[in-house]
């Protein structure tokens, strides 16, 4: 049986019970304030060593290790290509098989390896930490449309259960003598008989969930009310006067100080 | 009041030709147990959903005649405040489920959530419906992780607990497995102990037999019997519309076992033994 497409980690910890707005607010001045307001490497640094003490502990940071390990291969051929060939190159840093890396650009490859794991850490922070359910009711709260709301809350349930569907359907094609497994050509003309199950199965679904959440007042006119309403911390106002006051010195610090 | 009130209802899909319901006008008293049955395109789920408003409001097409539902007009009313009074359960188990929703628990407050009720009230009815319908060791469950009977029974509870007066049923057993139809008929069956109106679409016409107080015979689109379900597993012409009667049913007409004073035959097992041991009765 197909589970939802969370990667949510339940933990006792103030990370998990923090207003999902300002972990989402926090994503916000983790990219904004290294990108744009003060674009010095060691302000991304302190960034990513802030979400890693968050991370760890929130007792999530085992699962943000494959997160890490499939950018790594994005990082490498960052640090390759601008080593190599950045336009800017001029002094040479560093020989290896006879390939020459230049500082400037292994200096720039470091800048954008912060800012992807910059913002990589920030959003795991969110989805690693954050019930979906309350992330998106925490959206509607605040003005979303409860359809776009739905939309995104039944996408981590629903595309699971369309790759069963396709398995299912794959595995009758396959009783009937289809070959779906061998070269590319083969894999490819198993394609057509799947496609068209696959998507009249899925349209007929949605018509019958449509339905099915019409019967219970989805359209419904007045207020929506929630059953899980979340206690607000204090801790939620402070970070979020935190998060705000450190946009503003930093603000302040890019046109005066620096 | 009454529960149900259908007048000269006639209704015709886009881009269709035939009347998918022709002329049909019944009335249902409140509490009552309807069981509809007729062969494939008798208009049957077409009937059900005309009685919750997909008809004519999600499907659209030619409609003529009048539906009141609780003392509801359906025409005049959309398919998101008749659910306050009628709540309908589909044939597949799966697409009911909202796929929002984590939990079982959740999953039945969707409809709660959507109608704007305070969290008390809203655990309360949960509770309630879980408890009814035996989930609620399977309160935080995922949804998707049920089976197929219990999944049918969460789609019940869901509609439950909105707390509607009818309740259809659209062959709500037709993809599960013995084990989870029984599920299923027991859930219906307390439902209907509980005062609630059902208006069940079923081909399984030994538990028809045995729940319904009156049976909706259908053809193409028409209603052709409405009565007690002797009277209608008794027509002779019962097998020229497609349906099979009760086993039991069969069975007397063969024996030629039926009461003398209605002419009818027995329905249930029950009802042939107690015709069975009264002599002067059989014929």
């Amino acid at each position: 049986m197909a589970r939802a497409l969370s990667l949510y980690v339940e933990a006792d910890t103030f990370v998990q019970k923090l207003d999902p707005m300002v972990k989402l607010l926090y994503i916000l001045i983790a990219i904004l304030i290294p990108f744009v307001i003060l674009p010095f490497r060691w302000v991304g640094a302190v960034f990513i060593l802030l979400s890693c003490v968050l991370l760890l502990y929130a007792k999530v940071f085992p699962r943000v290790l494959p997160l890490l390990g499939f950018s790594f291969l994005i990082l490498i051929s960052i640090v390759i290509i601008q080593g190599l060939f950045m336009p800017g190159n001029k002094t040479p840093a560093v020989e290896i098989f006879g390939l020459t890396f230049y500082k400037e650009g292994l200096l720039y490859a470091l800048t954008l390896c912060i800012r992807v794991l910059d913002v990589l850490l920030a959003f795991a922070l969110l989805v690693l930490t954050t019930r979906p359910s309350d992330l998106i009711q925490s959206l509607v709260k605040r003005g979303l449309s409860p359809r776009f709301g739905y939309v995104l809350s039944s996408a981590l349930q629903v595309i699971p259960q369309m790759m069963s569907q396709v398995d299912s359907i794959m595995d009758a094609q396959r009783s009937r003598g289809l070959e779906t497994e061998g070269s590319l050509w083969v894999r490819l003309k198993a394609f057509i008989p799947l496609i068209g199950p696959v998507v009249m199965s899925s349209l007929l679904e949605t018509r019958e969930r449509a339905m099915a959440l019409e019967v219970r007042g989805f359209s419904a006119s007045g207020k929506k009310t929630f059953l899980y309403e979340r206690e607000p911390l204090v801790l939620d106002k402070i970070l979020q006067w935190a998060l705000i006051a450190s946009l503003v010195i930093s603000l302040v610090a890019r046109f005066t100080v620096l | 009041m009454k529960a149900v009130v259908v007048e000269n209802l006639k209704y015709r899909y886009p881009s269709t030709e035939r009347l998918a319901l022709d002329s049909v006008s019944f009335e249902v008293e409140q509490g009552e147990f309807i069981g509809i049955i007729g062969k494939n395109l008798a208009g049957k789920s077409t009937l059900c959903e005309a009685l919750v408003g997909l008809v004519p409001h999600f499907y659209k097409g030619a409609y003529g005649g009048r539906v009141v539902v609780d003392g509801v007009e359906v025409l005049s009313s959309d398919v998101s405040e008749l659910a306050r009074h009628i709540g309908i359960v589909f044939q597949n188990p799966f697409t009911q489920v909202t796929a929002a929703k984590l939990t079982v628990y959740e999953e039945v407050a969707f409809g709660l959530e959507n109608f704007g009720f305070e969290r008390s009230e809203m655990v309360d009815r949960i509770d309630y419906v879980l408890k009814l319908l035996g989930l609620y060791e399977y309160k935080d469950r995922n949804p998707f992780e049920l089976s197929g009977g219990q999944m049918q029974r969460l789609a019940i509870a869901s509609i439950i607990a909105m707390k509607p007066s009818i309740i259809v049923l659209d062959e709500p057993t037709s993809q599960l497995d013995p084990l989870g139809s029984e599920e299923v008929f027991k859930a219906v069956q307390s439902l209907s102990k509980e005062g609630i109106t059902i208006i069940m679409v079923e081909q399984k016409m030994e538990k028809i037999a045995q729940y319904a107080d009156k049976v909706m015979l259908m053809n193409e689109g028409r209603v052709i019997d409405f009565g007690a379900p002797e009277k209608v597993f008794s027509r002779s012409d019962l097998e020229t519309y497609g349906v099979e009667p009760p086993v039991f049913t069969s069975i007397a007409k063969r024996l030629n076992i039926k009461d003398n004073d209605t002419g009818l035959y027995p329905v249930t097992l029950e009802q042939m033994r107690r015709l069975m041991i009264s002599e002067p009765h059989r014929s």
